[in-house]
């Protein structure tokens, strides 16, 4: 067995902005010259994976959809067999692949991945949740790699402190990573494609 | 401290295997077997960096099908090697009263602990911060209804 590409997990919360994260970073990677491919978990329906065929950024075949069913996190997390085997699907259609997103289905805070699906794990939330939100201390706040912190351009209009939210979130993550982000217009962006082609693909840009 | 990542690939094998544990031990005598510690909750990982105690910098992107080990054997060359060593698996013990050990059990798994039991004791595998397991059983622990065995 190779090694295949390397296998990179986006969780959080429904509506956070994981697919919009997604579509903003499909480019700035390609720019890099990764060679990438995309796997969505939805509920039920193909959504976002629709939604990222439709928005053109990658060929249409390196976009697979995983039918989470109505339990988003056993897919990510207590069997991910399904996900792990569109990953494998994808390894061998494309030989030369180096990186998988893999964007969870959108879960609560407690949603972690698991890492024999991933090697490397985003954690998406957005200021709209409010300033408490790392103060509650959700597993996937905690444990993953990469912590973004999204929709900055929002937080004023609802009324969310930033500075104390990204405080509370360095205190509760001990010195781990963290990203602001305001994915419609990719603020932020390059620095979590950075993170990535720096942690999984051992390159610096 | 180098510069240059040392990329890896495969474990070469178990530093028990008397053919590797010869060449080890008589690296090891020059003081040339470095080590990367990795956490137990990190042992499932394939793709990572990391840095030995001497300070190397290592990409490490294991097939899919292995899994790191005590003792995996990451690189020998006539004057280095590199080996894992597995960081100590830290528990927290607690013991229900009596009547709430159901109760205890269905919380743990509820919050996706991981787990063992022992003489009537839960254990918890520690792989973040002990504190934060103790905050989700703070009432528990103030009521009496669980406590926290030293040791
Ligand atoms: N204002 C603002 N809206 C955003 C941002 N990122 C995403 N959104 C919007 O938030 C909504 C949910 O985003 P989506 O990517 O579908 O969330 P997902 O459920 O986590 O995949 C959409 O209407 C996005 O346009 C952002 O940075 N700022
Ligand atoms: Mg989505």
């Amino acid at each position: 067995m190779s090694k295949g590409a390397a296998r990179v997990g986006i969780g959080g919360p429904v509506g956070s902005g994981k697919t919009a994260l997604l579509e903003a970073l499909i480019p700035r990677l390609k720019a890099r010259g990764v060679d990438l491919a995309v796997i969505t978990n939805d509920l039920v329906t193909h959504e976002d994976a629709e939604r990222l065929r439709r928005a053109n950024l990658l060929d249409p075949s390196r976009v697979l959809a995983v039918e989470a069913g109505a339990c988003p996190h056993t897919v990510i997390r207590e069997d991910p067999t399904l996900n792990m085997e569109a990953a494998d699907s994808l390894d061998r259609a494309f030989p030369g692949l180096q990186l998988i997103l893999i964007e969870s289905g959108g879960d609560n805070l407690a949603s972690t991945f698991s890492l024999d699906l991933v090697d490397y794990w985003l954690f998406v939330i957005d200021v709209a949740g409010g300033d408490d939100i790392p103060r509650k201390r959700g597993p996937g706040i905690l444990q993953c790699d990469l912590l973004v912190i999204n929709k900055v351009d929002l937080h004023e209009h609802v009324g969310v402190d930033l500075p104390r939210m990204l405080e509370e979130a360095k205190a509760v993550r001990a010195g781990r990573p963290i990203v602001c982000t305001n994915c419609r217009k990719g603020d932020g962006v390059d620095q979590v494609a950075d993170a990535i082609c720096h942690a999984v693909l051992f390159q610096d840009a | 401290m180098t510069s240059q990542l040392c990329h890896i690939e495969r474990i070469i094998g178990d530093r028990a295997e008397p053919g590797l544990a010869h060449r080890l031990h008589h690296l090891a005598h020059e003081g040339r077997v470095e080590t990367v510690t990795v956490a137990v909750a990190d042992l499932p990982r394939r793709r990572f960096r990391a840095v030995t105690d001497q300070g190397t910098e290592c990409a490490i992107a294991l097939p899919r099908d292995t899994r790191l080990f005590d003792g995996a054997v990451l690189l020998l060359e006539d004057d280095r090697a590199i080996v894992v060593k597995v960081g100590e698996q830290e528990w927290l013990k607690l013991r229900p009263a009596e009547g709430f050990a159901l109760e205890l059990g269905y919380l743990a798994g509820n919050l996706h602990w991981r787990v063992r039991f022992a003489d009537g004791h839960l254990l918890v595998a520690v792989d973040v911060p002990r504190e934060r397991y103790l905050a989700r059983i703070e009432e528990h622990l103030a009521a009496g209804r669980v406590t926290l065995v030293d040791g």
